[in-house]
């Protein structure tokens, strides 16, 4: 049960590109080795979190200090490699000592719970001093998983996806179920892995967490043939999609990207919790214009998101509304096994009651999503052109038969653009800019997936407001990976929804595509590099515009 | 310190040329005298007058352009004489027949490294250390990251790779001359003992070697192959060329890899479309080229094949080794 597996699995994961073969791979992985260091295999592997002990940089600099190497061999070897981890692993190498590994046994659980969150306890000088002690005693196959570990750099070839599949064959559990599970706040104990692999079933376990969202897919051609009498017509709302959760009277307010947020929005707990129901709603958060009854920009729900306990001033300048779509659960039952058109009905039915109480007025803070009636495809059409005039983004479709399941499920619902031309990316360079802009990075270059890795598809440099710029560019200081010159590579975490107005092929770019006039018409605060467009997104747009 | 023009080396026409004895090295058009390093597809072209190599280069050589080319081979350390300029072949423990090529004029020795590897391997010659003054050298993997393991140890990753697997078919790519010989030598004294096919070019090399006393496991012409569920649990031998494209289909259930040096990059592994990179090389890695360039007393360095900036920064600062270049 030692660090030693888990290297092993590293490495067979990282030399697989079949998914059968990595759910394989995983499974045995998890039947031999110990719950404690399963539990943190997936905290890792699903990048629940990617802690930074020292930065790509620094790790360069401890190597050529301690083994009397120029710093500028390590650079050009970067250029090759493309991650200080490998380089590192790399020239350590040629470091072999003579000294007894030691560490050859220490386990997964070791190494995470106790010596990397002692290195934190330590000064400066005895961090060095204790990295260039465990390089030494750890064996050498070991070392890339540990220098990734400490520049919060692991990332391979698994998706939750592949963990709860892996998982849900390991114990023959529905993937929904283990999906369900892996929601919310992962911490690595016994406990938890063990909750992940039981095989009772038990409701009331999950209470804390939400339930798997389901996502909507671009629009296909193939739903004009069906009936429009089939489908339930919605408007896409621009916010930011949440669970709001009531269950044994307390209320919990989740994100897609499953972060808490209940202290961004004390007002939504405080009115719904007053409700006598318990429930689970699936449904949009916005800031929104009571007076026009439409939403307001984005850009104004970004001043609540990362805003802990607002003022009372700060809820009245920017009022919250939270739409829902979709009711999952009601006093304990679980119905997202019925039909979408009955859930509907139970939602109208509960919204109704609900309001009617004097003493709780909920309009002002909470309504269900309006509804509409196109006559026939081409109706849709005008509705999807006329979603700019009440500050949506176009329409979501959703097959009344439809069950709730979780993902990106094909077939049920989608989502219907007036603006196809965007794709959410993820920043991962950046370059100062010249004249006005000089001194701040105003250069940004973005990437999309492809697998698990995020290649470069656009740059882009107008957009965002010069408050934006000023956050960014102090983001992008604190957040740099390495240095080029003026350029700066940057950690995956920031989201961006990028508009341009031309898709096409093209063999001199990585991505394979090229798009003219990228702009960046979004900061999307609330996404998570996970939920970013992949190149298969884009290709998909490429065929349906063309 | 003497202008280029005087060395007795010098590249002309990106080749390396010796005007006194009016003779290539390696060239990589048709010329009148041609030494060859080795019988590499990038070290010789067909249509010179004339070739001189070792005698194993000689056999694969003609293999490769034909038997009616006029060749003339020495023993390795026999020397020869043209206009004045003793010349000697010396192994480089490349491949089989592989040599360093020593030039002395004058009391002036020069050395052409050819492609040279320190790590051991039976199927060619070990590296004989040769004193210089003058060292050209190649540099493929002349970064710090480029670091060996031992070929055992490899040979016993790639055993496992297969045996891990028993209902795939493993495909392995490697160069068909030299490096598929060295892999096969080397698995066979590995726990896999299931069956090995190679592809007919690699095969017909296979034979040469043997026919010149290397020890080469019997392989099955993948030509030859009967049903394609023998494959099963079997390692095939293919050259990379055959990686892309249609010939795959010709297998089910297959997993492949590449071995080569430049697979001890997770990103060019990503990138190479492998399933599996294997990091065994036949060139010497960054402490073998220091090494060489070291033991040989060279006092002064040239390098060529590859990316020589850091090696040559390095060998300048930390080792205080003149290191020239060439006029381009």
């Amino acid at each position: 049960m030692s660090l030693k597996k888990f290297s092993e699995l590293f490495v067979d994961l990282d030399s697989s590109n079949s998914t059968n073969n990595k759910i394989e791979v995983l499974k045995n992985y998890f039947l031999s080795n110990d719950p404690i260091d399963n539990s943190w295999a997936i905290y890792l592997l699903t990048g629940k979190s990617n802690k930074r002990f020292i930065s790509g940089r620094y790790l360069k600099n401890l190597f050529s200090q301690i083994y009397e190497y120029p710093l500028w061999l390590i650079d050009t070897c970067y250029l090759k490699v493309g991650d200080s981890a490998e380089v590192i692993t790399l020239l350590l190498k040629n470091k072999s000592t003579s000294r007894k590994k030691e560490l050859s046994n220490i386990s997964l659980n070791q190494l995470l719970s106790k010596t990397m969150p002692d290195l934190l306890k330590l000064n400066e000088e005895e961090k060095n001093l204790q990295i260039k002690n465990i390089w030494e005693r750890l064996p050498q196959d070991y070392h890339l998983i540990f220098n990734k570990i400490l520049t919060g750099t692991f990332r391979v070839g698994v998706s939750i996806g592949l963990i709860t599949k892996s998982i849900s064959k390991l114990i023959n559990i529905d993937e929904e179920i283990i999906s369900h599970r892996l929601m919310g706040n992962f911490k690595p104990s016994i406990d938890s892995y063990e909750f992940l692999i039981n095989k009772n079933i038990n409701r009331e376990e999950l209470n804390s967490k939400p339930f798997p969202f389901l996502l909507a897919n671009t629009i296909e051609d193939k739903i004009f043939k069906n009936s429009i009498n089939d489908f339930q017509f919605e408007w896409k709302y621009d916010g930011i999609r949440m669970q709001l959760i009531k269950r044994s009277g307390n209320v919990s307010l989740w994100t897609r990207g499953q972060e808490l947020v209940n202290e961004s929005f004390p007002e939504l707990v405080e009115k719904m919790s007053h409700l006598k129901d318990d429930f689970v709603l699936d449904g949009e958060l916005l800031v929104w214009n009571f007076k026009e009854q439409i939403a307001f920009d984005f850009s104004l729900l970004q001043k609540r998101i990362n805003r802990k306990s607002p003022t009372r001033s700060i809820q009245i300048k920017y009022p919250i509304i939270f739409i829902a779509y979709d009711l999952l659960e009601i006093n304990g039952r679980d119905i997202r096994e019925i039909k979408l058109e009955d859930r509907r009905i139970e939602l109208e039915k509960y919204f109704s009651k609900w309001q009617n109480k004097t003493e709780n007025n909920i309009s002002d803070i909470f309504k269900i999503c309006d509804l509409i009636f196109p006559k026939d495809w081409p109706d849709a059409l005008t509705y999807k052109e006329k979603s700019r005039e009440n500050n949506t983004e176009g329409l979501i479709i959703k097959k009344k038969t439809s069950v709730y399941s979780s993902g990106r499920k094909k077939g049920i619902w989608w989502k219907y653009k007036v603006d196809p031309m965007q794709l959410d990316a993820v920043l991962i360079y950046a370059k100062g800019g010249s004249g006005r802009r000089a001194g701040l990075y105003t250069d940004y270059s973005f990437a999309l997936w492809k697998d698990e890795e995020l290649i470069k598809f656009a740059s882009a440099y107008s957009g965002l407001t010069n408050i934006e710029i000023k956050e960014l560019d102090k983001w992008i200081r604190k957040n740099t990976i390495e240095k080029f010159g003026p350029v700066r590579s940057l950690k995956p975490e920031m989201v961006f929804e990028i508009s341009f107005e031309k898709i096409q092929i093209s063999k001199r770019h990585k991505s394979g595509i090229a798009v003219r006039f990228p702009r960046i018409t979004k900061w999307r605060k609330d996404k998570k590099i996970n939920d970013a467009d992949s190149l298969e997104n884009a290709y998909e747009l490429m065929k349906k515009i063309s | 310190m003497r202008t280029e023009q005087e060395y007795l080396i010098n590249y002309k026409d990106g080749n390396l040329y010796c005007e006194l004895a009016d003779i290539w090295i390696d060239p990589s058009k048709p010329v009148k005298k041609a030494l060859i390093t080795h019988a590499h597809f990038d070290h010789f072209t067909f249509g010179c007058e004339e070739y001189i190599s070792t005698k194993e280069t000689a056999i694969l050589l003609k293999e490769r352009v034909g038997d009616n080319i006029k060749i003339k081979t020495f023993e390795y350390g026999e020397e020869f004489k043209i206009n004045g300029i003793n010349i000697s072949f010396h192994p480089s423990g490349h491949i089989l027949g592989s040599s360093q090529i020593r030039f002395v004029f004058a009391e002036e020795k020069w050395l052409i490294s050819g492609d040279f590897k320190l790590q051991k391997d039976q199927t060619c010659k070990e590296y004989e250390l040769v004193k210089t003054d003058y060292l050209i050298s190649e540099c493929t993997f002349g970064l710090p990251i480029f670091k060996w393991d031992n070929s055992k140890k490899i040979a016993n990753d790639i055993s496992k790779w297969i045996t891990n697997t028993p209902e795939k078919t493993s495909l392995l790519f490697c160069y068909s001359l030299g490096k598929a010989q060295r892999l096969l030598n080397e698995i066979s004294q590995t726990n896999f003992k299931g069956n090995i096919y190679s592809h007919g070019s690699i095969y017909k090399m296979n034979n040469i070697y043997r026919g010149l006393g290397i020890d080469i496991k019997d392989t099955i012409k993948i030509e030859n192959k009967k049903k394609i569920d023998e494959l099963k649990g079997s390692l095939i031998l293919l050259p990379p060329s055959l990686s892309k494209g249609s010939y795959l289909k010709n297998f089910k259930n297959i997993q492949t890899a590449f071995a080569s040096g430049w697979m001890s990059i997770r990103a060019l592994r990503k990138r190479s479309g492998y399933d599996k990179g294997f990091a065994i090389s036949d060139h010497a890695d960054w402490d073998g080229i220091l090494e060489l360039v070291k033991k040989s007393e060279a006092k002064n360095v040239f390098f060529h094949h590859g990316d020589s900036e850091a090696l040559t920064k390095y060998l300048v600062e930390k080792e205080s080794i003149n290191v020239l270049f060439f006029g381009k």
